[in-house]
């Protein structure tokens, strides 16, 4: 609790600054966002996109900046140190991120499979989703759900622009927080908001006869599944199995391997061999 | 009436309509995690916000650090509208946090909101 303001306002600051100066919450410049979607063939564009919204990609990185901020908090309460740290940021921030990311490979596996999974499944019931890939944008979810409300208008205008631009008449989000965005937030600042939006699994739920045959091998024997707050109170969806992305943090923690239902898709409908 | 009054209003409208029951507290999983801290729980970020907004408090680290940790996971509201009341307690500490985000971000962080 102690330094929580001055942690929070640093906080808020460097993403309002990032997302102005990149469009992304991190600030990186460059996409590191579409490997995953390498030989898959994905069409660069149509009227449904597949939206990933980096969050599947973007958990070992945000692991790493967690980490990192974790460990400079003492300084946080020393004064001028937080515009030091911004321009530090800006100037370094990415590469320092990426270096360290580049040793949780075990979690970007895990979300490429799961990104993997969820495709995979969409074709099985006639979905064929294009993929904006470097142009895919991000949500704006962060600024929404921090209080951030000066800049989520201008964001959320841009992202609509690109999607129009794009011809994009629906969009599949693979998360609960970007489809309730999408879906509810997005059309409060947009006047005659026309863009369908729907969560993957609204998607096969409507389609689930058609899922195909599956491998049940290689699925976990038990799981536990995470009850998403947002899927059930925010969208009202309580029909259809939920996102673990969330707990994957912690499964050191709990002790337990979480399985992400991407992940449960993958092993069920891609490489029934890989774990 | 610029729109920040507008919102301190609307705020304050919402926030009365508290009937300070409590049933919200129990469910609160920031509360359950702070072992019994009421400022953790959904009325006690409401009536934080309420003296936020009135001038009795002026927030520090500990007033921010309740405001932030809510999770939004609206178990409070499931609990206020099965007692009668339909109070959106994720709305009004939402709208508490963009009132203190733009403080925040602006670097008027002794201000009152």
């Amino acid at each position: 609790m102690k330094r929580s303001k001055t942690l929070i306002a640093q906080a808020l600051s460097t993403l309002k600054e990032n997302m102005e100066r990149t469009g992304d919450p991190l600030g990186f410049r460059h996409t590191y966002w579409t490997e995953w979607a390498n030989g898959l063939g994905l069409p660069k564009g149509g009227k449904t996109v597949l939206l990933t919204a980096r969050m599947y990609q973007m958990l070992p990185y945000v692991i790493q900046t967690t980490d990192m901020v974790a460990s400079i908090k003492p300084l946080l309460a020393i004064k001028g140190f937080g515009k030091v740290l911004s321009m530090g940021n800006r100037l370094a921030g990415e590469t320092v991120i990426r270096l360290k990311a580049i040793g949780a490979k075990k979690i970007k596996a895990r979300g490429t499979k799961a990104l993997k999974g969820i495709i995979s499944a969409l074709n099985s019931v006639g979905e064929y989703p294009a993929y904006l890939y470097e142009a895919e944008p991000y949500s704006g979810v962060l600024l929404y759900d921090l209080g951030l409300e000066d800049g989520i208008a201008l964001h959320i205008n841009k992202v609509y622009e690109l999607l129009k631009d794009h011809g994009v008449e629906e969009v599949i989000a693979v998360d609960p927080h970007t489809t309730f965005m999408m879906k509810e937030i997005y059309p409060k600042y947009i006047k005659n908001y026309d863009i369908r939006v729907k969560h993957y699994l609204e998607v096969l739920s409507e389609g689930k006869e058609n899922l195909g045959n599956t491998s049940h091998k290689d699925l976990p024997k038990e799981f536990v599944m995470h009850d998403s707050c947002v899927m059930t109170r925010d969208l009202g969806i309580v029909e259809c199995p939920i996102c673990l992305i969330n707990l994957m943090k912690y499964e050191a923690e709990l002790g337990v391997r979480v399985w992400d239902m991407g992940e449960i898709l993958h092993a069920a409908l891609v490489n029934p061999s890989s774990k | 009436m610029n729109k920040k009054n507008a919102a301190k209003e609307t705020l304050l409208k919402e926030i009365a309509k508290c009937r300070s029951c409590r049933f919200c507290v129990d469910v609160c999983p920031t509360y359950q995690a702070s072992e019994g801290v009421e400022s953790m729980s959904a009325y006690g970020r409401l009536q934080l916000i309420k003296y936020l907004l009135t001038g009795i408090l002026e927030f520090d680290d500990s007033l921010t650090y309740c405001l932030y940790s809510c999770l939004q996971c609206r178990r409070c509201e499931v609990v206020c509208k099965s007692k009668g009341q339909d109070i959106d307690i994720c709305k009004i500490i939402q709208m508490g946090r963009s009132l203190l985000s733009q403080n925040l971000v602006q670097g008027n962080s002794n201000e009152k909101i």
